[in-house]
């Protein structure tokens, strides 16, 4: 294989791996936080306890659930551990936080307006959440591509949970921990490069489909 | 359609405030109410309990006779969808003039919402602003905008919240003349504002109702 296929395949598996996580974690965020974006003593509590793990440490995650998956672990009968689908498992919890704080905080003006409003016009209670939801989407599309951002530049779970196999669990951020551990600063930054780009273009991609969407 | 107040206390979620404490009131079908009172007395807070939007802490809201908060869901909904609430600040969804408008229709399935809209923005002389983007309104446009929408489903009781506040001279005395009209079809109104409104006079103001910290006292 050369070395160009070679980053291309780890490209690809990067954009899966953490597309992947992301879009599974949107899942029970979202959700989650259209409940919480709403008044009341045991929301708040859980808010905020989800905007202190926002900054939780990849390693620190990374290092529990590899006890969890490890041959020994509670979970070690799933088979898990240094496979693609941990690390999907471990983006996933690892962006929640993010997604959910930040997908609240769109949600709670929504909630407060839009659906009172459609409530107001004569909305049952799903019509007037399909409302809020609606109006809030480039919002939480936004909370998404952070929760993506976070996932695919993150190195502790990848590293922990994948293992950095060649051709199995290698992903753009652990190829490049590996590159700068053999010195080779050039293929690192050209890796970086990369990551970043993906970042970007999925943040303007977005943007652009909303604006495709019309305002 | 008769909606009563009897003893309604009501503290916002997360308040130990009280900001409605006892309120007897009835609106019905034909008549005009006017509330007024100063910033922060209740006003809009009161327009939301009789929409049906807020459900009291104590006291009871009744419906033609029947306990609200104590009906089923379909009832309920039924029920509500006969009044409608006019936000403060308007509220409008991304989209046209005309799709707002059509909004409440829709949400009730009735069928050629948008033609339906475009009568009623024609009959309020606004259809000039039917394809405006919701962007494109000034404050005041907003505010005529999300009082067609309101007016479009016919409700039988329709409550503004500070229905003027952007209105020119002339929109005054057109929102005048649009809920003089609605009254003598026996649609029951109900206008809260901070300031007296001597325009409002004229559509034929029934009772004036005075808020003050939450508490109402008629005149
Ligand atoms: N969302 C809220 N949460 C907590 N308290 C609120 C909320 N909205 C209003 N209040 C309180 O309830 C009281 C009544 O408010 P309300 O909005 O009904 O007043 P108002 O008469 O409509 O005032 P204005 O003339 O300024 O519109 C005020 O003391 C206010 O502080
Ligand atoms: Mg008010």
């Amino acid at each position: 294989m050369s070395i160009v296929e070679e980053v291309l395949e780890i490209t690809l598996r990067s954009l899966a791996v953490s597309g992947t996580a992301t879009l599974l974690a949107s899942t029970w965020s979202v959700p989650l936080a259209y409940i919480l974006a709403k008044p009341g003593r045991l929301r708040g509590l859980i808010a905020s306890i989800l905007e202190a793990l926002v900054g939780i440490p990849t390693v620190l995650l990374g290092l529990a659930l590899y006890m969890l998956f490890s041959r020994s672990g509670v979970l070690g009968f799933l088979h898990l551990l240094y496979t693609a689908k941990a690390i999907v498992v471990g983006q996933a919890i690892l962006v929640t936080p993010l997604i959910t704080v930040t997908a609240c905080r769109v949600l709670k003006s929504a909630r407060e307006s839009f659906e009172e409003m459609a409530l107001a016009l004569g909305a049952d209670d799903l019509q007037a959440m399909a409302i809020a939801l609606r109006e809030s989407l480039p919002g939480v599309a936004s909370s998404v591509v952070m929760g993506f951002s976070r996932a695919v530049g993150e190195l502790g779970i990848a590293l922990m949970l994948g293992g950095n196999i060649r051709g199995a669990t290698r992903v753009l951020t652990t190829a490049i921990a590996l590159s700068v551990s053999m010195g080779e600063y050039d293929l690192a930054l050209y890796l970086g490069a990369i990551l970043v780009a993906i970042s970007v273009l999925v943040s303007v991609t977005v943007k652009l489909l909303e604006e495709v969407q019309g305002p | 359609m008769i909606i009563e107040l009897k003893g309604v206390w009501f503290a916002y979620p997360g308040s130990r405030r009280y900001a409605l404490r006892g309120v007897h009131m009835r609106v019905e079908g034909g008549r005009v109410v006017m509330i007024e009172g100063p910033n922060g007395a209740g006003k809009t807070t009161l327009l939301k309990v009789l929409a049906l939007l807020y459900r009291p802490v104590k006291g009871a809201v009744l419906v033609n006779g029947d306990d609200y908060w104590s009906l089923d869901p379909r009832t309920q909904l039924s029920l509500r969808r006969r009044v409608v609430y006019v936000h403060e600040r308007p509220i409008l969804l991304r989209g046209s003039v005309l799709e707002n408008v059509a909004l409440g229709l829709k949400l009730r399935g009735v069928p050629g919402a948008i033609s339906g809209a475009l009568e009623t923005l024609r009959a309020m002389g606004l259809e000039y602003l039917a394809e405006r983007k919701w962007r494109e309104l000034s404050a005041g446009e907003a505010q005529l905008v999300s009082i067609a929408r309101a007016v479009a489903v016919q409700p039988e009781l329709l409550l503004l919240d500070e229905p003027m506040a952007h209105l020119d001279e002339d929109r005054r005395e057109l929102l005048v003349e649009i809920l003089r009209e609605l009254k003598s079809r026996g649609v029951g109104i109900v206008v809260a504002s901070h300031w007296p409104q001597d325009e409002l006079l004229r559509i034929g103001i029934d009772r004036v109702v005075r808020v003050v910290g939450g508490e109402v006292r008629a005149l």
